[in-house]
C-alpha cells in the first residue's frame, strides 16, 4: 500500500493517553467494577431508570474508565474501583505460564491499553499487574512478528483473532512491511495506483445504490 | 449514562477505520450539546444550592457531572479534529475539485476548512522551485521515466497534453503520456498505469 | 518508506558501463559523466546505465561480486556465523535487481546470481527476526545496525518501531510515583 494520506491520532499506550485519539477515547469506555464511598444525590435515575432519589454510597456499579477516572480521588474516597478478573492474581498466574495461549481479544480488547491505565488507581497489587503486562507483551511478540511477516496474500483473519487491538496494529504494521517488499520483488513498486480511498468509495456508493 | 451519543459519534468514525469521510452527523452533535447544556444547568443550580444552603453534599454529583461534561467535550473535540484529518487526505486523493457527492458529507465549516487549506496548499507550493512553482502532490513514487504506458478505465472526455495535442480519453483506450500530466487522473482511477 | 524509494537511492551507485556511442563530458548538478567513447569503459550512476541500456545504447559490465563464487562464499559465510556479515555493497539485492532484469545478458549465470542473492537475503532476514526478538525479550535499550543494508531494515522498520515504543511505555508503568497519575483526561 502506498502512504497514506490519512493517519488518524495514535493511541498514547501505557498511563498517559492522547486527548484527540479515537482509540484512546474507545479504550476509556471500557467499563470497570466499582463501588461507590460516598453518596451521589440526585443522580439514582443511572443506576436505577426512574429513580430520582440518589446512589447511595457503598452503591456496586460499572463505570467506564473515564469516569472512574475522573472521580477516583487517593485522598478523599469517592469510588473505589475493582480489578477486572484478567489482572487478578489468577488471571496473571494463567499469563505467566503462558501468555501465547490466552485469547486476548476476548479478554481485551484493550487487554496492555486498560492494563496500563488501572495504574492510575492505587493498588497494593500494581507493581504485579505492571509487570505481567509487559512480561506479556514480551512474550508474544515473537509470534505476532513471524506471523505477520510470513503470512502472505492469505487469510488473516485466524491469526489476529486472538490478538488485543495493540497488537493487531502492530500485526498490520509487519504486514505491510512485507507487502510492500514483495510487490517491490515483482517489479510493483512503481506502479502507481489508484487512491484506495477513491476506490473504496466507490464500492461503499455502489453498495448503497444495490441496497 | 451520560456521555453514551458522544461515544456512538466517535464509534461512527472508528468503524470506518481507511479515511473514508462519513456523512457530517449534525443531528449527534446537537444531541451532545444538549446533554452538555442540561448538565451545565444542573451544575450550576446546584453550585447555587451548595453555596447558599452549605449543602456540601451535592459536591460529589457536581463532580460526577464535570466529568460528564468533559467527556462530551473530548469526544466532540477528537470527532471533529479527526474528520479534519480526513477532509485533508481529500486534497492529496482526489486533488482541489472534489466530486459532489463528497462534498455533501461535509458541513459548511468543513467545506470552508478545506477551501482554506487547498489555498494554502496552493500558495506554499506557487513559493517552491523558482517562477513556476512545484507541484508537491505530483510524483508521490520516484518517477522511471518521463512517459508512461496507461489504459482508460472509464471515458473521461477530451484531454490535452503538453504540445497542444488533443487526445481522446475513451474506455479500454492505452495512450502514452507525459508521466506528470497523468498521475492524479490514476489516483482517481481514470486511468490505469500500464508497466511494461 | 516505500521499497521504491529505497530503489531510488540505490540507482545512484556507480556501475561501469561499455558504450557505443560518443559524447563529450556531460555537466549535471550530481557532477560530470562521462566523457563516452565506443568501446572505453566509464563510470556511471545506475539509473543512467539502465536507460542506456533499454536504449541499447551500452554493455553494462556487472560489479565484481556479482559472480557465482563469490557469492557462494558470501551465502556460506551468512549462513555459519550468527552475526551480520559484511554485504559487498549496502544495497546489494536492490542492485541485483535491478541489474539482472535490465540487463540481465551482460552478467554471466543470471538465474543462478538470483537464487543465490536470494538465499543470502532469507538467512539474513532470519536472522533479523531471532535478533529483534532477543532485543525484545531480554529488553535492551539499544543495538548496533552494523552491516545491516537499508532494505532489510525497511521491511521490519515500523513493526519494530512501533513494538518498540510500546515496550518503552509499558516498561514506564513499573515505575510508578510520578504525578504523571494526577493527568485528567476523561
Amino acid at each position: 500500500m502506498a502512504t497514506q494520506s490519512y493517519t488518524p491520532v495514535p493511541p498514547g499506550v501505557g498511563m498517559e493517553d492522547n486527548f484527540l485519539s479515537l482509540d484512546d477515547i474507545l479504550l476509556s469506555q471500557e467499563k470497570l467494577p466499582c463501588r461507590t464511598e460516598t453518596a451521589f444525590p440526585r443522580l439514582g435515575f443511572l443506576e436505577k431508570s426512574g429513580d430520582t432519589g440518589d446512589i447511595q454510597e457503598g452503591t456496586k456499579m460499572e463505570m467506564p474508565l473515564w469516569l472512574a477516572k475522573g472521580l477516583y480521588d487517593s485522598k478523599r474516597r469517592v469510588v473505589a474501583v475493582d480489578l477486572p478478573k484478567v489482572y487478578r492474581e489468577g488471571w496473571r498466574t494463567v499469563f505467566g505460564a503462558d501468555p501465547n495461549v490466552v485469547d486476548l481479544h476476548k479478554m481485551g480488547p484493550y487487554y496492555y491499553g486498560l492494563g496500563s491505565q488501572l495504574l492510575h488507581f492505587d493498588s497494593p497489587e500494581n507493581p504485579d499487574i505492571a509487570q505481567t503486562v509487559l512480561q506479556t507483551f514480551v512474550r508474544r511478540f515473537r509470534r505476532i512478528m513471524d506471523s505477520s511477516q510470513n503470512a502472505y496474500n492469505e487469510d488473516t483473519s485466524a491469526l489476529v483473532e486472538k490478538l488485543d487491538c495493540m497488537e493487531r496494529s502492530l500485526f498490520r504494521s509487519g504486514q505491510a512491511g512485507l507487502h510492500d517488499f514483495q510487490r517491490w520483488e515483482k517489479g510493483q513498486s512503481s506502479q502507481m495506483t489508484a487512491s484506495s480511498l477513491v476506490q473504496n468509495y466507490r464500492k461503499r456508493k455502489f453498495a448503497e445504490l444495490e441496497a | 449514562m451520560f456521555g453514551e451519543k458522544a461515544i456512538e459519534l466517535v464509534r461512527e468514525l472508528d468503524r470506518i477505520g481507511d479515511g473514508q469521510l462519513p456523512a457530517f452527523n449534525e443531528d449527534g452533535i446537537r444531541q451532545v450539546l444538549e446533554e452538555m447544556k442540561a448538565l451545565y444547568e444542573q451544575n450550576q443550580s446546584d453550585v447555587n444550592e451548595a453555596k447558599s444552603e452549605g449543602a456540601s453534599e451535592l459536591i460529589p454529583t457536581i463532580k460526577f457531572r464535570h466529568c460528564c461534561l468533559l467527556r462530551n467535550q473530548r469526544c466532540i473535540a477528537a470527532y471533529l479534529y479527526d474528520r479534519l484529518l480526513r477532509v485533508r487526505a481529500l486534497r492529496w486523493e482526489y486533488g482541489s475539485v472534489l466530486p459532489t457527492s463528497v462534498r455533501f458529507h461535509m458541513s459548511a465549516e468543513e467545506l470552508e476548512w478545506f477551501n482554506q487549506y487547498k489555498k494554502s496548499l496552493a500558495t506554499y507550493m506557487r513559493s517552491l522551485g523558482g517562477e513556476e512553482g512545484l507541484d508537491i502532490t505530483q510524483d508521490m513514487k520516484p518517477p522511471k521515466s518521463l512517459y508512461i504506458e496507461v489504459r482508460c478505465v472509464k471515458d473521461h472526455g477530451e484531454f490535452e497534453i503538453d504540445d497542444g495535442t488533443i487526445i481522446l480519453l475513451k474506455k479500454n483506450s492505452q495512450h502514452f503520456l507525459p508521466r506528470w500530466k497523468c498521475e492524479h487522473l490514476i489516483r482517481q482511477g481514470v486511468l490505469e498505469h500500464v508497466l511494461s | 518508506m516505500d521499497p521504491s524509494e529505497v530503489e531510488f537511492l540505490a540507482e545512484k551507485e556507480m556501475v561501469t558501463i561499455i558504450p557505443n556511442f560518443s559524447l563529450d563530458k556531460v555537466y549535471l548538478i550530481g557532477g560530470d559523466l562521462g566523457p563516452f567513447n565506443p568501446g572505453l569503459p566509464v563510470d556511471v550512476p545506475v539509473w543512467l546505465a539502465i536507460n542506456l541500456k533499454q536504449r541499447q545504447k551500452c554493455r553494462i559490465v556487472p560489479p565484481d561480486w556479482m559472480d557465482v563464487e563469490k557469492l557462494e562464499e558470501i551465502r556460506e559465510q551468512e549462513r555459519k556465523v550468527g552475526m551480520f556479515t559484511p554485504m559487498p555493497s549496502p544495497y546489494y539485492m536492490e542492485l541485483t535487481k535491478l541489474l539482472l532484469n535490465h540487463a540481465s545478458d551482460n552478467i554471466p549465470k543470471a538465474d543462478e546470481i538470483r537464487t543465490l542473492v536470494k538465499d543470502t537475503w532469507d538467512t539474513r532476514i532470519a536472522k533479523l527476526r531471532l535478533s529483534a526478538d532477543s532485543f525484545v525479550s531480554q529488553q535492551e535499550a539499544h543495538a548496533k545496525l552494523d552491516n545491516l543494508t537499508l532494505m532489510e531494515i525497511n521491511t521490519i522498520r515500523q513493526l519494530f518501531l512501533e513494538s518498540l515504543n510500546h515496550m518503552y511505555k509499558l516498561r514506564t508503568n513499573m515505575q510508578p510515583g510520578k504525578d504523571s497519575a494526577k493527568s485528567q483526561d476523561f
